[in-house]
């Protein structure tokens, strides 16, 4: 046995780390009672900050204890000189770093810091900056440290234009960093406006800058989503205006205070104002190009939904009825790489397909307007359908006539068969609906017809393969409820 | 275990060594030891004698340059180096300052690495990260762009390029998952199937060379299982896979051997075995006889190739590795950051040249002075080291014209220059099998450095000599904690010293046992090391990542 180590056994390592562990609580538990004790007596002394300073090098995640530590500094600045005062802070300061080591996303600590800092006489606020890059080159997503950068940066007053290189090294040592791209959108603007009275965007010939810079990181890795969400949002102020038309008008008479007349407006928009902003010509060209770079990606890449969805929100922003058809078999594949937000995409995409209708309409100055078999989801942009007088639904996936229907004042038919309808909340007060046509939905209660109760003219309802029509007494049920109804088809 | 070196350094050809300690090298490496007669008297009956070569022959064609020039004119040998940097270093190197060595990199995923951290030798050292992967491309110096955050910075790589460059890479981190993309190329090359594989030129120089690191006809699941390994061990510990262990590699086997003195190893160093004794009837290696005439029993030998004499070869094998070692003023490709430790791949600088490995280190890997890099430069030999590399290293750095001449440096020119150059070329007998040695069993020969980056061949071979000696162990096991060994006349409670305050020539358990000359000599090479282990902590103040506290 000459030369061999000789070792502790597993059992003695335990027992030994046991009464090391219950040697610490008891210590822990001691100086806690003494520090609440203290507390409730009102002692503010270097003793409290002693005790409470062993307690949150432990646990740096005790509010009260930070607050009590807060109470006694505040006293103490009244009883001390500016020299001591300035070494006092600077020891907290200290202090916390030993605290941020043991937890660096202790939300006391951080806040502490933030405290401290703005009361220090005479703040070292490269010190803190410093302090703050080791903590992000450690984790660059830790937030705390972001939110008290983001103070130390406003109370010192550093450039704009340094703090811009400061996101553009974070983002060079790793850009799956929302929190770097974010900041980004915040000082473009501030150094790079478009003009003085538009201090809000950011001037072309930056943009164009970022543009490349982004696309850089979503060519390297496209399923990295912080990009992608810099990009739409450097597109988006080409992307998502949406302009409201005024109104000229249209008078029929109020159905919620008979005998007075409301007047009901709607202008004759063009596709240019509907649904999105005019584009500049250098707009347009710089769209058109970042469309073609996405198509490149997407040449690569054919499954990639970040890619998909930018194109798609590209080529509305150029051209919608263009586009229409590329855009649909775009929403199809991203429907088949994506299925866990299936439903997203079919709302976005119905949402779509009424826009595009609409703006065809636009063209026609039609009154009759046919959804049919467009795979629609969901309904929207009702408001713009006011004129309607025939309305065809058939052939969707629509649950529900959702409460806007109601806006279809000059409604007089609606088609919606074949559709999974199992709710019509919105055929409300439809002065001038007469015609419904409901075949092969799933309306399943009489209480779910209610609404239509409230449309004056309805003489014709079709509820055939419907749920409803197998309920006993079914017949005289809608005789009673719907008296105006001439012609029921069960 | 008793480890006897007739140098007066540990770890052999693996060695690393101060700026003197390689000048006095350089002088010593052709001395042969004393022959020795005397040996034949403690030979007893029924035994034989079997002499081990007194003279290591596995260093050859060792040509020195120096090119600052030296202050006095009368002898060179005397004089003293007088460009400010080289006499820097001269004056340094007593202090551990400037390192030399048959410097390789660390995968940072590898048998290496895994070994240090399971047998927690890793707690004697500290590493660096490689900061950048280079190459050398029509006729300039080139970061590879290896990570996701090279391709994403990369100016030279166009958008399409870093997509292609990314799904490739991808690719191949998990390639075994998709066979249907390779294995139509099972039977052709790697370089082939790259061609397939819509790559740019660029990226095709990039992966083979820089990434793969493999000559453009091996076949296609090697080159893909080595850019595999590449990947996986990006991002371990840094941006690149590689790790550089500070002061050398050469602390590495130092490592191994201060852990095995800890628990009761014996180290003779400047002591060598003149002669093994052999059984005659079992053939069997009994003892070996010193240097000092003393005989020493033992149920196995451990020995360095280079110990083996002609008579014991069966076969000689001739394959050899060329090594350049310069000092230069500036870094091959500045940055922002002069701390740049570079791993640079040439490829052949003409048809039928060597591929050739080359690592610059900064000053912040302790191995030279601040302002100066140390460059190592690595291929298998065709001729003299220096007929093989010259070549690269005259079109990568600025040589003066002759030595003693400094470079006439041009305004703005951003090409090193040469201070200090080595060359010397080392056996490689990484493919030399145990039965090519006429050899008794339980005598066992393990190897010197390959060219091979990482130390996979060294690893696998220890542990199969100890396999060997001791089927029944564990190849070298986690060594407790120092709080976990008990000391005599301690009871379990008793805090046992940490490694580091410790003493480490008190901590040698059985020197008692040890006769008085060597137990000096012991002292004074632990003492050494432990020289060594106070500088790391003081070196080391940023927070460099460490294998064992990673894990």
């Amino acid at each position: 046995q000459h030369g061999r180590v000789k070792l502790k056994s597993t059992a003695q390592q335990e027992e030994e780390k046991r009464k090391e562990r219950e040697k610490k609580l008891k210590i822990y538990v001691t100086a806690r009672d003494a520090v609440f004790a203290k507390r409730k007596n009102g002692m503010l002394d270097d003793e409290a900050l002693l005790l409470t300073q062993q307690l949150l090098s432990s646990n740096p995640d005790v509010a009260t204890l930070w607050n009590y530590r807060r109470e006694i500094l505040l006293h103490l600045e009244t009883i001390r000189e500016e020299v001591d005062v300035q070494k006092m802070y600077e020891d907290e300061l200290s202090f916390l770093e030993s605290c941020l080591k043991v937890n660096p996303k202790s939300y006391g600590s951080w806040h502490h810091r933030g405290w401290v800092s703005a009361r220090l006489p005479r703040p070292d606020w490269t010190r803190e900056l410093g302090l703050c890059d080791r903590c992000l080159s450690l984790d660059d997503r830790n937030f705390h440290c972001w939110d008290y950068r983001r103070m130390v940066v406003k109370m010192s007053g550093v450039p704009v234009d340094q703090e811009l290189q400061f996101t553009d090294r974070l983002i060079g040592s790793n850009f799956s960093n929302y929190s770097s791209w974010h900041y980004r959108s915040t000082l473009l603007p501030l150094l790079h406006p478009e003009s003085p009275d538009h201090s809000h965007r950011v001037c072309e010939e930056q943009l164009l800058k970022e543009y490349e810079l982004v696309q850089n990181a979503f060519f390297t890795d496209p399923n990295d989503q912080s990009a992608w969400f810099y990009y739409r949002w450097l597109l988006g102020r080409g992307m998502y205006c949406y302009v409201v038309p005024p109104l000229p008008c249209l008078t029929v008479m109020c159905p919620y205070f008979p005998g007075r007349s409301v007047s009901w407006c709607r202008d004759s928009a063009t596709d240019q104002e509907l649904f999105r902003s005019e584009l500049s010509v250098e707009k347009t060209s710089v769209l058109q190009s970042e469309l073609q770079s996405c198509n490149q990606l997407l040449e690569l890449e054919p499954q990639n939904k970040w890619c998909l969805l930018t194109i798609i929100l590209l080529m509305r922003a150029l051209d919608p009825l263009g586009y229409e058809r590329e855009t649909l078999s775009h929403f199809q594949t991203l429907k088949e790489v994506d299925p866990m937000r299936g439903a997203y995409y079919g709302d976005l995409c119905s949402k779509f397909m009424i826009e595009n209708t609409i703006l065809k309409m636009e063209y026609a100055e039609v009154r009759v307007f046919s959804l049919s078999d467009k795979n629609l989801t969901t309904l929207c942009h009702l408001d713009q359908l006011l004129l309607v007088t025939h309305i065809n639904l058939s052939s969707n996936q629509l649950l529900r006539l959702p409460p806007q229907f109601a806006m279809l004042q000059c409604l007089e038919v609606l088609e919606a068969d074949n559709n999974a309808i199992e709710n019509l909340e919105g055929l409300y007060h439809l002065p001038k609906l007469e015609d419904v046509s409901l075949k092969n939905n799933k309306l399943s209660r009489l209480s779910d017809l209610q609404p239509l109760a409230s449309c004056p003219k309805l003489t014709r309802l079709d509820l055939r393969r419907n749920p409803v029509t197998q309920l006993v007494n079914i017949e005289s049920e809608l005789a009673e409820l719907l008296p105006s109804v001439t012609d029921l088809l069960l | 275990v008793l480890h006897v070196d007739r140098r007066s350094y540990y770890a052999g050809n693996w060695a690393s060594f101060t700026f003197n300690g390689l000048l006095s090298w350089i002088e010593e490496y052709k001395q042969a030891g004393p022959s020795d007669e005397a040996a034949q008297e403690k030979v007893e009956e029924g035994e034989e004698a079997l002499a081990l070569s007194s003279l290591d022959t596995s260093i050859t064609n060792v040509e020195v340059f120096c090119y600052a020039r030296y202050r006095g004119n009368t002898d060179p040998g005397e004089g003293h180096l007088s460009h400010p940097k080289m006499s820097a270093c001269e004056t340094e190197a007593n202090a551990h300052l400037c390192c030399c060595d048959y410097s390789q990199l660390m995968y940072s995923r590898g048998s290496l690495v895994d070994l240090l951290i399971k047998s927690n030798v890793s707690r004697y050292a500290e590493f660096k990260n490689v900061t950048r992967i280079l190459t050398y491309r029509n006729g300039k110096v080139e970061q590879v762009p290896c990570s996701r955050a090279d391709v994403f910075g990369s100016k030279q790589l166009t958008v399409v390029e870093k997509r292609m460059l990314m799904k490739f890479l991808t690719f191949c981190l998990d390639f075994e998952q998709h066979p249907e993309e390779y294995q139509d190329f099972s039977v052709h090359s790697f370089w082939d199937f790259l061609l397939t594989k819509k790559l740019t030129e660029n990226l095709r120089h990039f992966i083979l060379h820089s990434i793969a690191m493999v000559t453009p006809d091996v076949c296609t699941v090697e080159g893909l299982r080595a850019t595999q390994h590449f990947l996986r061990c990006l991002g371990r510990y840094g941006n690149t896979p590689f790790l550089f262990p500070l002061y050398g590699l050469g602390e590495i086997p130092q490592c191994f051997c201060r852990m095995c003195a800890v628990f009761g190893g014996i180290y003779c160093l400047r002591q060598s075995v003149r002669c093994l004794v052999l059984d005659k009837e079992s053939g069997k290696c009994k003892a070996v006889i010193d240097s000092n005439g003393q005989r020493i029993s033992c149920s196995h030998f451990v020995v360095e190739d280079g110990y083996i004499g002609l008579d014991q070869r069966k076969n000689v094998d001739s394959r050899q590795i060329s090594r350049a070692v310069l000092i230069t003023d500036r870094s091959i490709l500045p940055s922002d950051s002069e701390q740049q430790i570079s791993l640079v791949t040439v490829p052949p600088v003409e048809p039928g040249s060597p591929v050739v490995r080359m690592v610059e280190l900064c000053s912040s890997t302790m191995t030279c002075m601040p302002g100066t890099y140390l460059v190592h430069l690595t291929c298998s030999s065709s001729g003299s080291a220096r007929e093989d590399l010259a070549p690269v290293v005259s079109r990568l750095f600025c040589i003066p014209v002759s030595p003693g001449e400094e470079s006439k440096e041009e305004e703005g020119s951003e090409v090193p220059s040469v201070l200090w150059a080595l060359y010397f070329n080392m056996r490689d007998t990484s493919a030399v099998d145990r039965s090519s040695y006429d050899l008794p069993s339980n005598v066992h020969v393990c190897t010197s450095p390959d060219a091979a980056l990482g130390s996979d061949h060294a690893i696998k071979l220890a542990e199969a000599v100890f396999r060997q000696l001791l089927p029944e162990e564990e190849f070298c096991p986690p060594a407790p904690n120092p709080e976990d060994i008990i000391y005599d006349g301690e009871g379990p409670q008793g805090e046992g010293p940490g490694f580091e305050e410790a003493d480490p020539a008190e901590a040698l358990p059985s020197q008692g046992e040890v006769e008085s000359a060597e137990r000096q000599e012991e002292a004074e090479d632990a003492g050494e090391t432990g020289d060594v282990a106070k500088q790391e902590t003081v070196a080391v103040a940023e927070n460099e990542p460490r294998p064992a506290s990673e894990e």
